[in-house]
């Protein structure tokens, strides 16, 4: 019985976790609201993470949930919740054929993978179990033959990390100053001609702001300054 | 018995799942998510080589695929951040000029 199951095992989680992923692929095109889109494709993901454990590869599989369905799924519904998009709206679709022409690549696609498939002669059984996919053996090969790409994906990154900044920004980047251009804002004079503000002085803004709050009953007095105004200006 | 081919057949029907969708769908979220679902595909693909032929270099790519697809999101949500602010709409339809 239990060689039976342990000989079966290996079909049993290829099935669930395949379907699973083939599902909550479908689920991910098929659905219209963005938001389920990518809560079906973190479900693709888990069970892609799954299958690379079936196939001895546990550091692969916990990047997998890591970064995938973990960092850029999470990038992905920020964005979505940000932006606030609702369902798509069903509009007139402009290029009518591209729907037929999906169809039909896909079945090229398809049949191009089955022939392939179909040609490859000998089927290659099943992997031993072998340290392979272990950190250990990623790690060495990481940073002894394959040194140079890693390095190269840092620099990668890096610009990235530029590239989304200045893409994101609101406005553009303030010029700097020149010393002779720097915009001088006039002073603020209160009812008798006192001056209130300079330009410059944030401390002296904020007090000023304040003052007009509590004047014009928007926030209350604090009760330790309530006595006057000209104590704190002594501080 | 699995095979290796179990592997790759589910892989590119995975892909083509992806390539349909990015033509289909309209909105620049939902066509970005189905680019994460081809990425995925292939990454399948090279893990199942790797460990049905026993040598590391498939999950080394595996892993800077990965990296690849981290840049991407970052730098593809921006963009999309950018033709929402520009344009109040998602769908690509909208984004078909490059004036605003």
């Amino acid at each position: 019985m239990l060689s039976w199951l342990s000989s079966v095992l290996p079909q049993l989680l290829f099935v669930l976790f395949g379907a699973m992923a083939l599902g909550c692929a479908v689920a991910m095109v098929a659905h219209r609201n963005p938001l389920y889109s990518a809560i079906s494709l973190v479900g693709v993901f888990v069970s892609l993470a799954c299958l690379y454990l079936t196939l001895q590869a546990p550091f692969i599989a916990a990047i997998q949930v890591i970064v995938y369905a973990g960092a850029i799924m999470v990038l992905v519904v920020f964005v979505i919740m940000l932006l606030n998009v609702e369902e798509e709206v069903r509009r007139p679709v402009r290029l009518h054929f591209l729907i037929p022409v999906g169809v039909l690549l896909a079945a090229v696609l398809v049949g191009e993978a089955a022939f392939m498939l179909s040609l490859g002669g000998k089927s290659v059984p099943p992997p031993a179990a072998s340290g392979v996919g272990l950190t250990a053996s990623i790690g060495t090969g990481m940073f002894t033959k394959y040194l140079l790409p890693f390095e190269v994906t840092s620099v990668l990154i890096l610009m990235a990390l530029v590239g989304a900044i200045t893409l994101a920004r609101q406005g553009r980047t303030p010029l700097l100053a020149a010393p002779g251009h720097a915009t001088e804002e006039p002073p603020v004079l209160d009812a008798s001609g006192g001056l209130v503000l300079k330009s410059g002085d944030t401390a002296a803004t904020g007090r000023a702001f304040a003052r007009e709050q509590i004047r014009s009953g928007e926030a209350a007095a604090p009760s330790n300054v309530a006595r006057g105004e000209g104590e704190e200006e002594g501080r | 018995m699995i095979t290796l081919n179990y592997y790759l057949a589910l892989s590119a029907v995975l892909f083509t799942i992806g390539v349909v969708g990015v033509i289909v769908k309209r909105n620049a979220i939902q066509m970005f998510m189905c680019i994460e679902l081809m990425l995925n595909a292939v990454n399948l693909t090279f893990v199942a080589f790797s460990s049905y032929f026993g040598d590391v270099t498939g999950q080394l790519f595996v892993f800077i695929v990965m990296t690849v697809a981290a840049a991407e999101a970052a730098v593809g949500l921006g963009i999309i951040i950018a033709i929402f602010r520009n344009r109040e709409s998602l769908d690509v339809d909208d984004a078909s000029v490059l004036r605003l």
